[in-house]
């Protein structure tokens, strides 16, 4: 491991940027001999490269470590999610500039050495389960929990009710070998996160672009318009501050849609509060503006864009003046904005979980058609499909007992219910039937990796009557959190500082960082690839050809005795078959230990003509392309061909190219029973404000925490210790209400306790809090600040994504 | 009024260095000390001397607060680069709101110690433990004779000198605190209890252990280098420099004061901060 970056090596080798070393008394470095540098403990130890999971953005870090401890962690310059989401701003300016950390990332260190983390396997002796019930915890041996833990699954499994198990992991994190598992055991019931965060997002951008993940070249942008995200607090991606104010510092207006005054929002030029929910009816009455005033892009709709006379014909009566009624936001200010998007180029325009309601698929799709009309897409500055390449989860292949069960419905209904349904399993379906013991089976156990279904999906009294439902629950966490305390087995965790994952996300072009252990785990627990590793071997867990997937190393095809050694196999085995193409000691040895394709980012992939020989090769279909299976039957999508012939990859839809209208809907039915709107059609959600209950309630993300887990991280809780609810002052006058002031939040669902924050940056209409307070669990610092509005929400998926939705609540707020 | 001469500003600056401007002024009013340089007394006369010779280095920071989005990453990499305990922020994000809805913005701003030109927070202290680092101007504690009066966390105008009331995180009982504290080139390693700097005033030192007096090194600050939005950038004003930004290559601090509007806090005391802020 070297011990200084490469920049700083740079630095003091002259190398690079001789003008500011060359002159003046201030770093004559040259000369100077890299023994000489000692700063005391500074340089002690060695610096590790791996990356950040303080939350799911995966940022680069260099970690200093002495004498087994972790004294430091860094920005790692090598890896480009703590710089940007472009290729040539990275080759130009990372080694100049340096890489970035969030405070989540400065905050790691204290997430390691939390003196309230699980240390042992705890076995409740409470048969008692609920909110506020002790579960007596007992300290049991690791044999003890493996046997207690394999003896419940091999019951499962000898019974042929494999399938009656249901998995829920964190994101990011050691997900494949959780899949893998799941499958080898037969159980269909892997979740994993996504749901709980952007599926509703993927599904709009599915059906517009065929994509379910476009990003944002906010560097390059010259206008951004925002519709419900918070980019530069809630910055999953550490580099999305700098690309957005580098953006705005480069001639860009940044304009935001939001109830709330978010910190982006504070920072754009324009602020555009609206009601909640309404975000699709905005969108459409801008459409509305673009296509009666002609600033359309003409050719490229002609060109890419499909259903865009149906498209114009619906927004023909969206007029600003239609609009300003549901949304608030006056027809002057819509045609204002709606105007100045259409016609700077480029500009982008996104939305993130500020569409978590009911009408929230169609509003992304809605403010998506945005980009399509005016042509902003694969452009620099504007949307970008990327280019996700990294390693390569291998397909494991189930053995027949396994197979059987596996052919068994989701419990959530899967994709025969949601028409947009993610893997990550539907949360909302899961507890709603957990509990009122609907679904096609009843699950008898559950297994919970690093996730806290009580604060993270809504309808906390549902998750509660849920959670005791199952026969034997297990959870395996770092902190003993709310749904920690409903287990009957704990298992303690790792941290992200304690073990291996392969991070190949969130810019635009393929790049993968790895992480890895840079302490040993301070308990000697294994790190949650050897605690499912050892499940499977003491299962005896075999693949459909008799190999034995838990023991053989896969690089080297030899019965491996040590668990991290054959995980280390299993993610080299990845990499080799992944883009990298190379091992795990290799990707160890990259600076930053990160792989970045030299490819870098493409944009108009649309356009890319698709070679000749592939085109013969292909199954054709109407105008689009497909690869073929072994059998010669379609594939996967691979292009279109175009009015003139040639054949180029498009976009992939069923069209081929920018759905406006989409034809697929017809007929198609949503997991309501209600048909799909072939348009971005807007309609109101579902639950409005009334007498009883007249305020909408929002929540939010921050950079000073992620989800509900890091609340009990002290650094981070010095920043902030808590929140209350924040009110508009009017809207406080006219209820009586004054600042600090306790309350009480009321909803048909329940009621907490809040305490007043005024403010002038809310819409009047609209209360709102930061997610994730409210703790009675997890750890001494976390326990008693703030309040979980969960509580207040009824436990609802989307019916065409299944997107948990964490923010349809209405309240009522009374003097306590 | 003609030019200062040579000696005539030799001696303002050792006047501000060693008193203060306020405390001077005071002094010239009782007619303790002459203005004129002429009748400058020996000792102060080669310590003028000494200054001048031995200044090598004026740090401070150009924050750009067009980029800063309040995400306070400076505030937690300097707890984690220095260690510091509970209750002691050396960067903490200052935040007001104004205007009316709709009309109305959330303003933010980091605020490490300015390293003024002409700190009121030394002069005050009765042990000398506070003061100018003649080299480079980073104002430090020397916290083995640091007495805890608190007087210096009156004096400054800025609130950026902190107690160590002895607080400690829950982790203090685990490996973290067995981390040796780098603050001061890790002079004081272990924090331990009644031990100093518990009990003695604190405060942002530009990462001293970053900065060598002699000038053969010079790092970015922990809060600069991690600044997701790339708004912290340090170096040197100082009159040998060519405003090379230290944190950011391609960056010249002198360049930006140039082509930018910039405030400096309260620059109606004369404490001449060192900290810049672009708007």
């Amino acid at each position: 491991m070297h011990p200084i970056n490469r920049r700083e090596f740079l630095k003091l080798t002259g190398v690079v940027g001789s003008g500011i070393l060359g002159a003046g008394a201030l770093r004559p470095l040259k000369a100077i001999a890299k023994e000489e540098l000692g700063r005391g403990p500074y340089d002690n130890g060695k610096w590790i490269p791996s990356c950040c999971h303080m939350c799911g953005g995966t940022t680069g870090i260099m970690c200093q470590v002495v004498d087994g401890r972790l004294v430091r962690i860094k920005p790692n310059n090598h890896n480009p999610v703590g710089f940007t989401n472009i290729s040539d701003d990275f080759f130009a300016n990372a080694d100049k500039e340096g890489a970035v950390m969030c405070p989540k990332g400065n905050a790691g260190i204290m997430a390691l050495y939390d003196p309230d983390r699980v240390r042992q396997p705890l076995r409740r002796t409470n048969p008692q389960k609920g909110i506020g019930i002790d579960p007596q915890w007992k300290v049991i041996s690791w044999e003890e929990a493996y046997s207690e833990i394999v003896s419940k699954l091999k019951n499962l499994r000898d019974a042929g009710e494999a399938h009656q198990l249901l998995w829920f992991s964190e994101d990011h994190c050691f997900t494949h070998i959780q899949d893998d598992f799941c499958k080898l055991f037969g159980t269909p019931n892997y979740n994993m996160h996504s749901n709980l965060c952007d599926v509703g997002r993927k599904a709009s951008f599915k059906i517009l672009m065929g994509d379910e993940r476009p990003l944002i070249d906010a560097i390059n942008s010259k206008y951004m318009l925002i519709f419900g995200w918070n980019p530069l607090s809630a910055t999953k991606w550490s580099h999305l501050p700098r690309i957005i104010t580098r953006g705005v510092e480069r001639g860009a207006k940044l304009v935001v849609v939001d109830p709330h005054l978010s910190y982006t929002a504070s920072k754009a030029h324009q602020w555009v509060p609206l009601r909640p929910g309404t975000d699709g009816a905005l969108a459409l009455a801008m459409a509305h503006v673009i296509l009666r005033d002609n600033l359309q892009d003409q050719a490229f709709i002609d060109e890419w864009v499909t259903g865009f006379t149906e498209f114009r014909e619906y927004v023909k009566d969206k007029t600003p003046q239609w609009a300003e009624g549901i949304t608030t936001v006056p027809a002057k200010t819509i045609e204002q904005v709606a105007r100045e998007f259409a016609s700077t180029k480029p500009a982008l325009v996104d939305v993130w979980s500020g569409t978590h309601h009911t009408n929230g698929v169609y509003a992304g799709w809605a403010i998506g058609s945005l980009a399509v009309i005016t042509g902003n897409v694969e452009k620099p500055g504007t949307l970008v499909l990327p280019d996700k390449k990294g390693n390569k989860h291998i397909e494991v292949e189930a053995d027949e007992a396994a197979k059987v069960t596996l052919k068994q419905p989701r419990f959530d209904g899967g994709k025969d219910k949601y028409p947009y349904f993610n893997k990550s399993g539907v949360y909302a379906e899961i507890i709603n039937r957990l509990s009122k013991g609907g679904g096609p089976y009843q699950p008898k156990m559950g297994m919970i990796v690093f996730q806290n279904l009580l604060m993270a999906v809504v309808g906390t009294k549902n998750v509660e009557t849920a959670l005791r439902k199952f026969e034997f629950l297990v959870v395996v966490d770092t902190m003993l959190s709310e749904t920690a305390e409903f287990a009957d087995i704990v298992i303690p965790g790792t941290t992200y500082l304690e073990r291996y994952d392969l991070n190949n996300h969130w810019v635009t072009w393929p790049i993968l960082g790895l992480r890895q252990p840079v302490v040993k785990p301070l308990f000697g627990q294994p790190a949650e690839y050897e605690f499912v590793c050892e499940l499977g071997r003491r299962l005896g867990l075999k693949e459909g050809n008799g190999g034995d997937f838990f023991w053989t190393g896969h690089m080297s095809h030899q019965r491996i005795e040590d668990k991290t050694k054959w995980y280390e196999e299993l993610l080299s085995k990845e990499l080799k078959e992944g883009e990298p193409k190379i091992t795990l000691e290799e990707l160890k040895a990259l600076p930053g230990a990160t792989w970045v394709s030299k490819n870098g980012t493409k944009y108009n992939k649309h356009t890319g003509a698709i070679a000749p020989e592939k085109v013969q090769d292909a199954f054709t279909e109407g105008a689009l392309l497909f690869s073929k299976k072994k059998d010669g039957s379609k594939d996967k999508q691979i292009g279109m061909l175009k009015a003139d012939g040639t054949a180029v990859r498009g976009f992939m839809t069923p069209s081929g190219k920018l759905e406006l209208y989409a034809a697929k809907h017809t007929g198609k039915k949503d997991a309501n029973g209600k048909e799909l709107s072939p348009l971005p059609a807007y309609e109101p959600r579902e639950w409005q404000p009334d007498d009883k209950y007249p305020l909408y309630l929002i929540n939010w993300k921050e950079a000073s925490q992620t989800h509900s887990r890091t609340q009990n991280n002290a650094f981070l809780a010095e920043i902030k210790s808590t929140d209350g609810l924040r009110m508009n002052k009017k809207t406080a006058q006219r209820l009586g209400i004054s600042q600090h002031d306790e309350v009480w939040v009321e909803s048909p669902y329940g009621k907490v306790k809040m305490k007043i924050e005024l403010t002038e940056g809310i819409h009047p209409e609209v209360v709102g809090t930061q997610h994730g307070w409210g703790h009675w669990a997890l750890g001494r610092i976390a326990k008693g600040r703030g309040a979980h509005t969960g509580i207040l929400a009824p436990t609802k998926p989307c019916a065409l994504s299944g997107q948990s939705l964490n923010k349809e609540i209405c309240v009522n707020v009374t003097k306590a | 009024m003609a030019t200062p001469t040579k000696s005539e500003t030799m001696f303002e600056e050792v006047i501000d260095q060693q008193l203060g401007r306020r405390s001077f002024l005071k002094l010239t009013a009782l007619g303790i000390v002459s203005a004129a340089a002429a009748t400058l007394p020996a000792e102060i006369a080669e310590a003028a001397k000494e200054a001048v010779t031995k200044r090598k280095f004026r740090y401070g920071m150009v924050i750009d607060l067009r980029r800063c989005v309040n995400c306070k990453a400076c505030t937690i990499a300097c707890k984690l680069e220095n260690k510091t305990p509970p209750g002691v922020e050396y960067n903490p994000v200052i935040e007001e709101e104004i205007g009316e809805y709709p009309y109305v913005k959330r303003n933010w701003f980091p605020k490490p110690c300015f390293h003024c030109e002409n700190p009121p927070c030394t002069n005050v202290c009765p042990v000398s433990a506070t003061y100018k680092r003649p080299e480079d101007g980073i104002v430090v504690v020397d916290y083995k004779k640091c007495i805890g009066c608190r007087y210096c966390i009156t004096a400054c105008p800025y609130g950026a000198r902190y107690f160590d009331f002895g607080e400690n995180y829950p982790a203090q009982e685990t490996d973290y605190g067995k981390i040796l504290s780098p603050e001061f080139k890790g002079e004081y390693g272990l924090r331990k209890e009644g031990k100093s700097p518990d009990g003695n005033v604190r405060k942002c030192t530009f990462c001293l252990h970053l900065q060598d007096e002699k000038g053969h090194y010079s790092r970015p600050p922990a809060c600069s280098e991690t600044c997701m939005a790339k708004a912290i950038h340090f170096g040197d004003f100082g009159e040998n420099s060519d405003g090379g930004c230290i944190t950011h290559q391609d960056c010249n601090l002198k360049q930006l004061l140039v082509a930018r509007r910039w405030i400096r806090l309260k620059e109606e005391l004369g404490t001449e901060p060192n900290v810049y802020y672009l708007m």
